[in-house]
């Protein structure tokens, strides 16, 4: 990213259209983006199925709850912290969400009671890293143990199946037009969020506090609440994603989200995120998700063994990031 | 690597040719394809892919065997999802939670494909037939089996996987209706493994610990035989070998060492490699039409003991 003056902070960003043209050309994500396209172009080859439109909705909106949780992990990678917690927090709000139903709750104060835990976990993050001054990595392992704990004991290892309104399983499994609505989630998200960080102070303040920490204090920058929002946002992201999660499968389980973290971070990891802060970006969040979605759909579709599955994602990531990093090298930005 | 690139582009430019011409009534073997989704990778599983195989070899069909990486629900709704887009002919399932899968399983039958489960169900999703061991009678089996060898009295336990699982809950409410008819024999633990070795082992041993008197333990699933081996070949519980009336469940390589050195009595085996067959041949008699109509087959149990340990089939 280019260097900002000062002169500019306290003026709204206007870009023309030419700028914005040429600008997309040299944008990092297209080093993502090709190497996306590329793997698309490979399994199109070995199946007709892959280009259906049927086919195509089905990948996006399996990989939408993980891109979904990238934004807000992509957020928390770029103040330099990680959130380990959002795959408990996903089950936990799935789970709350079905015990609402079950106790008679109508839709709206269903989903309500959803988000309201991940907003509470998501605050909690915040205030073990920036009060009790935790490491992120330490915080939200201890969330997301706590987490995982809660769901069992509630559950006692049965999933939880109420009887849901349709106008709540829309949400899940409804469509508008030919596009599922967890993609038209996936894709508004997407684009607030896109606009949040490339377009408003917020956004610039969040990758300062990830650049460099005392700089961005120093000069201003409220880092500690910084800090605060991101993890709080991260959580109420995760709960939107265990929301939809339960309004398409219906049934709560004990081991929701299991792992889920992991699938998170490395989409994040794909989409340009250095852990040690500063870098990365929504979009690339969203292409890294993308990345792992049509590995796993076309490893069916080509009937490759399927536990080689997890192999060949790694292998991909690896050689996706490696590509960037070489490309980011060699133009010296 | 060559021979899958070539597998492969033979398999895409048959699908390819399949989707131009236009679908005929009744296919031959060679254009059927099916898919088998176990619950997970297991060995019990290994066996129904045996058979599956076998079957599918044998009527000439193309067949894909897919497994999840894991037992959320939501993993085989994925997959099954990818096979629906892949336009395959039949799928047959063992299904890890049975609510998830109903509404991508009632899509699947709309669109013309043939849809059974195997081993684990889920009853309300629309599918043709149910294909396993009627839990319930096998729960009856091992109670019977139980009350005789004890006498008709003692303590005994129950040690399960998922506390959740659908066909390990029917094999205990099957036990507890089968011991009705001992009203001496009482049930004093029911504890839960999740399938975990080393959680089973520290089940197994906390239990003997609290209830010394104990004289019989129902292994209800597969993670029962070798907990209860492994703990009765250790120093302390030792002495208990032989002593405890052991049940398992589950064949598994541990399980039958157990079996013969003594520390387990009897064990419920299955029939995976027959569920797997049966699933693709009927699977591939509904696709084309032919024989009658398909209601659900209970592939039963065997009791093996030391005595037809050599002799029984799967």
């Amino acid at each position: 990213m280019a260097a900002i003056s000062s002169k500019e902070d306290s003026q709204p960003v206007h870009t023309r259209l030419s700028d914005t043209l040429r600008g997309w050309l040299k944008i990092r994500e297209l080093n993502i983006f090709s190497v996306l396209l590329l793997v698309g172009i490979l399994i199109s080859i070995f199946s007709p199925y892959f280009l259906t439109t049927n086919n195509l909705m089905g990948v996006f909106r399996s990989f939408s709850l993980i891109a979904i949780m990238s934004i807000g992990m992509m957020l928390v990678i770029i103040t330099g912290g990680i959130d380990l917690s959002v795959g408990s927090v996903m089950g936990l709000s799935s789970l709350v969400t079905a015990l609402a139903f079950q106790h008679g709750a109508g839709p709206v104060t269903a989903v309500f009671a959803g988000l309201f835990v991940g907003l509470a976990v998501g605050c909690f993050n915040g205030f073990l890293v920036t009060w009790i001054q935790l490491p992120p990595f330490i915080a939200t392992l201890g969330t997301l143990s706590i987490g995982r704990g809660l769901m069992y004991m509630i559950t006692k290892g049965v999933p939880v199946t109420p009887d849901v309104p349709d106008s709540f399983t829309f949400i899940g499994q409804g469509y508008l037009g030919l596009v599922p609505f967890p993609v038209v989630i996936m894709i508004f998200m997407t684009i607030c969020f896109s606009v949040l960080m490339r377009q408003t102070r917020f956004g610039r303040h969040v990758y300062a506090t990830g650049g460099n920490e005392m700089a961005a204090r120093l000069s201003g920058v409220r880092t500690f609440r910084v800090k605060f929002i991101v993890y709080a946002l991260s959580g109420l992201i995760a709960s939107i994603a265990g929301i939809v999660s339960f309004s398409r499968f219906v049934s709560a389980e004990p081991a929701s989200g299991f792992g889920a973290e992991l699938d998170v971070i490395a989409a994040a990891a794909i989409g340009g995120a250095s852990l040690s802060g500063g870098a990365g970006s929504v979009e690339g969040a969203i292409i890294g998700a993308a990345l792992a979605g049509i590995i796993a759909n076309g490893v069916v579709l080509l009937n490759i063994d399927t536990y080689a599955q997890q192999a060949i994602t790694g292998c991909v990531i690896l050689i996706a990031v490696s590509i960037d990093i070489w490309r980011v090298r060699r133009k010296g930005r | 690597m060559d021979m899958t690139f070539r597998t492969v582009m033979s398999v895409g430019v048959a699908t390819a040719a399949l989707c131009l011409s236009v679908s005929a009534q009744a296919k031959d073997a060679k254009d059927i394809s099916v898919a088998v989704i176990p619950k997970v990778a297991v060995p019990f599983f290994d066996d129904c892919n045996k058979g599956a195989q076998q079957a599918a070899d044998k009527t000439g069909v193309k067949y894909q065997w897919v497994v999840p990486q894991n037992t959320q629900g939501s993993t085989q709704v994925k997959i099954i999802e990818d096979l629906i887009s892949k336009h395959v002919d039949g799928i047959a399932i063992s299904v890890n939670e049975p609510k998830s899968v109903e509404s991508v399983m009632k899509r699947a039958e709309q669109s013309g494909i043939k849809v059974l489960t195997f081993d684990s169900d889920s009853p309300k999703s629309g599918r043709s037939m149910y294909i396993g061991t009627n839990n319930e009678s096998a729960g009856e089996t091992m109670a019977e089996t139980m009350g005789k060898a004890l006498g008709g009295s003692g303590d005994v336990a129950i040690v399960t996987g998922q506390l959740g699982a659908v066909n390990l809950n029917e094999r205990i409410a099957g036990i507890k209706k089968g011991l009705a008819k001992y009203p001496g024999i009482k049930i004093v633990e029911t504890q839960g493994t999740d399938d975990d070795l080393a959680r089973g082992v520290s089940v197994v041993e906390t239990t003997l610990r609290a209830h010394p008197q104990l004289k019989g333990i129902f292994g209800v699933s597969q993670v029962g035989g070798p907990a209860v081996s492994k703990v009765l070949n250790t120093k302390e519980f030792g002495a208990m070998k032989g002593k405890l009336e052991v049940l398992a469940f589950d064949d598994l390589p541990d399980t039958l060492k157990a079996l013969k050195d003594g520390s387990i009595q009897g064990i419920m085996v299955q029939r995976p490699v027959t569920m797997g067959s049966l699933a693709v041949n009927n699977l591939v008699a509904q696709i084309q039409g032919t024989g009658e109509a398909p209601k659900d087959i209970d592939t039963g149990v065997t009791v093996v003991t030391k005595d037809n340990l050599g002799s029984y089939t799967k």
